[in-house]
């Protein structure tokens, strides 16, 4: 079995795939790719399958040195990417030989990169999956992060096909997004002028911000109710706590959870937000559910 | 009549009422049996909780009002299943001031003797109305109202796992080590998750919990650590 040898981990390197479904009523979380548009593409360009293992990488510092042969894409965030030391464009496929050296340097837009490899690591799945939860315990190498010395093993693979993503699929990642919202759950406990304070703000992204949630700051939005019982919580769902201000749940979000939600982000809108940083910007706009489930059934048409 | 709304773009809720309570409870849980039941594809999560039941599902299979429709043909008259006793668990807890932390505050707040206390909370049969915030913490209720008692005001960093703790009417185990402000009462070997089991997780909503004090040689032996 080939691999790679991690010879510097970064910061934050996770093993991520699709997720980690049908196990919520335990309390286990998805977890998953937080940026499903960049992790899918990179997976499109190999020809691999949708729901395989990857790299998701949050902060640069990642150096692996290749043991044999394969195939891999780069995806995500702009970064210095280099195989040994010459710098590479992203949004593509390289052949990558035993010993050569890959890098991610240095983030320049957008928050995460995603490196995937010919038929992915081969590592065991829990759970039915191999998405890592560190506060589980779960997946990924030993249920924790990436490490140095680390083995990430993959299967050689000699043939070399040259694929690019066409640069108007290629996303720019900017500094004040839109996130569409389904009004939904305890919408009906928040008024009028609540609601239209809440679609006509703009909030802050706080470093309250990690895989499990992305905590705003901004106009307080208040609740005609203090707190609910605890019910299951969708990808995207948008708490709104005592101190009035929204925290947008993500993939490793809890299954259940007593604050009031006034509805839920888009799930593809969610993956433009796992793009973001501290202190950016972001606005709220409506949509209706049937409009919401179109838009959503073409974003993994067009993927699958 | 259940009420079901829109979560998310992928998911809704059904609500089958508006209070916790025993029946309602009970309707949930019929409900979520039914569901797991019929087996269907489209259903990707199923979280089942006090009075509600969240479903994730498949939108290139349905789409909110096609799904909507059909769950309430299904839930809307379902009748309600009687208890079973064959879902009782009964836990061994090391209670102790070593391990229960919290054993001489919910004393005090109380007003009763450390002994009365650990009778009162290992003498009920609870329910489980809901599992979640950790993979295997289940929810149980309720707690006799002698010895009910508020969460911490400041939680804790690190609460031991395996510890059995109260807030308010309700009464939980860490199914491992983690933040929490609970009232700890003890300890207890028993193992809530556990991914090398085949089953996961010994409890589900189905469930119903024991408690039942056991001295230290006892709890020790079992593999307990303190």
């Amino acid at each position: 079995m080939s691999g790679f040898e991690v010879l510097k981990a970064g910061a934050f390197t996770l093993i991520e795939d699709f997720g980690r479904f049908s196990y919520m009523n335990l309390g286990v979380t998805n977890s998953g790719f937080m940026d499903e548009y960049a992790a899918l593409t990179a997976h499109k360009l190999l020809d691999n399958n949708f729901d395989e293992n990857l790299l998701e990488i949050a902060f640069a510092g990642l150096k692996l040195k290749a043991l044999g042969e394969t195939t891999i894409s780069v995806t995500g965030a702009k970064c210095h990417f280099k195989i040994n030391e010459v710098e590479k464009n992203i949004w593509q496929t390289y052949k990558i030989k035993k010993g050569d050296l890959i890098q991610i340097d240095k983030i320049l837009e957008g928050q995460r990169v995603y490196l995937a490899v010919k038929n992915g690591f081969k590592i065991k799945k829990e759970l039915g999956s191999s998405s890592v939860t560190i506060k589980e315990n779960l997946g990924g190498v030993e249920g924790r992060q990436v490490k140095n010395q680390d083995f990430l093993p993959y299967e050689e693979f000699k043939q070399f096909v040259s694929k690019r993503l066409k640069k108007e699929y290629i996303p720019k990642y900017e500094k004040e997004v839109k996130l569409r919202v389904i009004l939904s759950y305890q919408e009906g406990d928040f008024s009028e002028e609540e609601k239209d304070k809440f679609f006509n703000s703009t909030y802050t992204i706080t470093p309250d911000f990690n895989r499990m949630a992305c905590k705003l700051k901004g106009e307080k939005i208040k609740a005609d109710i203090d707190g609910i019982i605890s019910e299951g919580i969708a990808f995207g769902a948008i708490q709104i706590p005592k101190d009035g201000e929204p925290i947008i749940l993500l993939k490793e979000r809890q299954t259940i959870g007593g604050y009031p939600k006034i509805g839920s982000v888009l799930s593809i809108d969610c993956f433009k937000l796992a793009q973001m940083k501290t202190n950016q910007k972001v606005t709220f706009e409506s949509i209706d559910i049937l409009k919401a489930q179109k838009k959503v059934k073409l974003f993994y048409s067009a993927l699958l | 009549m259940i009420k079901i709304q829109v979560a998310s773009v992928d998911s809704l809720i059904i609500y089958f009422a508006d209070v916790i309570s025993k029946e309602n409870s009970l309707k949930v849980k019929s409900a979520y049996k039914c569901l797991k039941a019929l087996n269907n594809k489209a259903f990707i999560e199923i979280i089942p909780s006090y009075t509600s039941i969240l479903i994730t599902y498949d939108i290139f299979l349905y789409d909110f009002y096609s799904l909507r429709n059909m769950l309430t043909k299904i839930l809307d008259n379902l009748p309600i299943e009687k208890e079973s006793s064959q879902n009782l668990i009964k836990i061994d807890v090391y209670y102790s001031l070593e391990v229960g932390l919290d054993l001489q505050r919910v004393a005090l707040h109380s007003n009763l003797s450390i002994d009365e206390v650990i009778k009162l909370h290992s003498s009920k049969i609870y329910d489980v109305y809901a599992i979640g915030f950790l993979p295997g913490f289940a929810y149980l209720a309720s707690v006799d109202e002698k010895i009910k008692t508020p969460r911490l005001k400041t939680p804790r960093k690190k609460i031991p796992k395996g510890s059995v703790a109260i807030a308010d009417s309700q009464t939980a185990v860490y199914p491992k080590e983690s933040p929490g402000g609970w009232n700890i009462l003890g300890r207890t070997a028993f193992n809530f998750f556990d991914k090398d089991l085949e089953a996961l997780s010994p409890i589900s909503i189905e469930s119903k919990i024991k408690f039942n004090p056991i001295c230290k040689e006892e709890f020790l032996s079992q593999g307990g650590i303190i």
